[in-house]
């Protein structure tokens, strides 16, 4: 148990160095962020993953040694995780110090949020779940570490592949998984089934977490310096300040309890197919990282641009999730571009804000590429062998 | 949603689609509920984030004509439930019960709002655990069996990579316990074995001579034994596990199988491969 503890601290830490770079050098620049230290966190884990891929392909597509792989990873983590750290080191110590007191001033909030996290991580990590599809995450992270190759053995069977699965190529996450493993020796079953289903929880609970704290605390942000009541009023609603009279009145206990309705509709929203399912018992899987922690962190970054209360390049952020979770599962790429349109296209019609167009058009780029991609490999246009032919 | 087919449902998919992925759950009529509030009682900013999003995806890929249009260009069939994903169920519906209940300024009302919330939300689905919490037996979460059976088989086996016939659940488990066995169904092989019948043309076909094990010890088909004792040598099965009371024993010792171990619940027959394969990772030193 502890190697998995020490894994997700590992993971958590990996994260909020990827994410700070992300973050910080705008955040220095301009205050006012809410939850800096989880968006940093979320972010970190998907920009985490956006430079694996990028890492990952060359040596895979030329059927180099997963050992290769590992070895030239290791170095680019420990150098960005340095490199964060030296640039927000201080940062990070004045977030933990805010964090501290924070549960300081709220230790029954704290504790309820504690226990909720707390129960949600043992139910992920101690139940035994069946799941067809872990035949392929988790035994192809396993034959990648026996085999000492990427993508090049068939999961379910062990045979040789004479070309890679165009399916799963450009979805790189479990070769991460499998780098962890070749590299600590942790099995995979343990990495992907305990150290992974703990962080991605913990992840998606963070981004509840964010969205019940911007529904809930909003702060009249709908420009930076302008005042949203004064704005509504003038707009004959006058909504948004009813919305924080209403609940102010303890939104710290309003997000607590926002965040364990979630957590019952996780609980109760169950047949085969909902992402509810998903996070709870397939909650390493790639499919349940993209439906449900990559889904909710957009739907996060769409509040707090509708607030317009986010200034820390939040298109940068759009995109490097929507690219990220395109490397964790091919779900993506249908999912997040629609999601990007349904969320993104009547806001900025609505505010007219026509250069965000491009930025939108930014973002779904990856998916759209590797869905097109993926159809010309299904219509036989090419093939990658997994040899030189 | 491997059962359910675009081409022959047509604009009746998506309904069909819907009724699956929320089976005897109620989560989105609350959630049609919830919107209906918003649309009435909410504020713009409300309105803002809820309405435009839902009504968009109502209109495309909520639209029946959505999956028709999509699936001339990508197979949609298995994966167009996951639209439903998007629609956020999980932020308004908690949202506005939060709101419910801290808006009461009384805190007998508080708890009363919150029974009856809790008793919404429980009786609008089916618990994930409805059918009990199966705890994991091991660090591994793997049936200690499963564990048992990778053991005995590479303690009989003479190569690195022995290679097996195994029952569907370990099927799917095995290799991502023990990446040395090799196994010889594939995963889609299995999920077509339980939802198809086998012609004889499949169980002819030389090229998969795994159809004639899963015909005879999955859908206890009658194979002809020579056929069958031919399909394991020809996919080099040096093992097949079976549980014990598998109605198919019997046949396995008859076609010359011999038991070697047997576990709790399950036996491993050894069939001697007249020219043995001994499977061997690929030298790529050779290109690098």
């Amino acid at each position: 148990m502890l190697i998995v503890l020490l894994g997700v601290i590992c993971n958590f830490i990996i994260y909020l160095a990827f994410g700070s770079l992300i973050i910080m050098p705008f955040k220095k620049r301009r205050e006012g962020a809410a939850c800096p230290l989880m968006l940093s966190v979320v972010t970190g884990f998907f920009f985490y993953y956006f430079v694996f891929f990028f890492v990952c392909v060359p040596p895979m597509q030329y059927y180099r040694p997963l050992s290769m792989l590992t070895g030239i990873w290791v170095p680019v983590v420990a150098v960005l995780v340095l490199l964060s750290a030296v640039l927000n080191g201080k940062q990070w110590i004045k977030w933990f110090k805010s964090a501290l007191a924070y549960i300081g001033r709220n230790p029954a909030v704290t504790v309820l949020m504690a226990l909720l996290l707390m129960i949600q991580v043992v139910l992920v990590s101690y139940t035994y779940n069946f799941t067809l599809d872990a035949a392929y995450y988790v035994a192809n992270v396993a034959t990648s570490v026996e085999t000492n190759m990427m993508n090049v053995y068939d999961p379910f069977t062990g045979a040789w592949q004479d070309h890679y699965e165009m399916r799963y190529f450009f979805a790189t996450y479990s070769m991460q998984d499998s780098v962890v493993c070749q590299l600590t020796g942790i099995p995979a079953l343990i990495w992907t089934k305990s150290v992974m289903a703990i962080t991605i929880i913990l992840l998606t609970n963070m981004v509840y977490i964010m969205i019940a704290r911007e529904l809930i605390v909003y702060k009249n942000g709908r420009k930076a310096g302008v005042d949203a009541d004064a704005d509504d009023r003038k707009n004959g609603v006058g909504v948004a300040s009813d919305d924080r009279k209403e609940i102010m009145g303890n939104p710290e206990l309003a997000t607590v309890i926002m965040a364990a309705i979630m957590f019952v509709v996780n609980l109760t929203f169950i047949t085969i197919y909902t992402s509810s399912l998903f996070l709870m018992t397939r909650t390493y899987e790639g499919k349940a990282i993209v439906g449900n922690l990559a889904v909710m962190t957009l739907f996060y970054l769409f509040i707090r641009m509708n607030d317009e209360s986010i200034n820390v390049r939040p298109w940068l952020i759009t995109f490097i999730v929507c690219f990220g979770a395109a490397t964790i599962s091919s779900s993506a790429n249908m999912l997040l571009p629609v999601e990007l349109t349904v969320l993104f296209i009547p806001m900025i019609v609505r505010k007219k804000k026509w250069n965000m167009l491009l930025k939108y058009a930014a973002c779904v780029v990856p998916g759209i590429v590797f869905s097109l991609v993926f159809v010309l490999y299904v219509k036989g246009y090419f093939v990658l062998y997994t040899f030189p032919k | 949603m491997q059962s359910l087919n675009v081409a022959q449902n047509g604009i009746w998919y998506l309904r069909e689609c819907l009724q699956y992925y929320t089976g005897a759950c109620a989560y989105f009529v609350l959630y049609a509920a919830a919107l209906v509030y918003v649309c009435v009682k909410g504020s713009r900013r409300e309105k803002e984030i809820f309405i435009p999003c839902s009504v968009f995806l109502l209109v495309t890929v909520y639209n029946p004509v959505s999956p028709v249009l999509l699936d001339r260009f990508f197979d949609v069939n298995s994966e167009y439930y996951r639209f439903f994903w998007l629609l956020p169920v999980i932020v308004l519906i908690p949202y506005l019960a939060a709101k419910l209940i801290m808006t009461r300024t009384d805190a007998g009302q508080r708890i009363v709002v919150s029974v009856l919330i809790a008793a919404i939300l429980l009786s609008s689905g089916k618990f994930v655990y409805a059918d009990g919490i199966k705890l994991a037996q091991n660090i591994y979460k793997m049936p200690p069996e499963l564990m048992e059976v990778s053991r005995l088989i590479h303690e009989d086996s003479d190569v690195e990579y022995p290679k097996a016939f195994l029952e569907y659940e370990y099927n799917m488990q095995m290799r991502q316990y023990d990446p040395k066995m090799q196994l010889t169904i594939d995963r889609e092989d299995y999920l077509y074995v339980i939802t198809n019948e086998y012609t004889d043309e499949m169980l002819n076909d030389e090229t998969h001579p795994q159809y004639r094990l899963l015909a005879e010890l999955i859908k206890l088909r009658d194979v002809d034994m020579d056929a069958f004792v031919d399909a394991l040598e020809t996919s080099k099965t040096e093992y097949v596990v079976l549980i014990k009371d598998h109605p198919r024993i019997g046949y396995l010792e008859e076609a010359g199988l011999t038991k070697v171990a047997e576990t709790e619940g399950h036996v491993i027959y050894k069939y001697d491969v007249k020219e043995p394969y001994i499977f061997e990772l690929v030298d790529y030193s050779v290109v690098y």
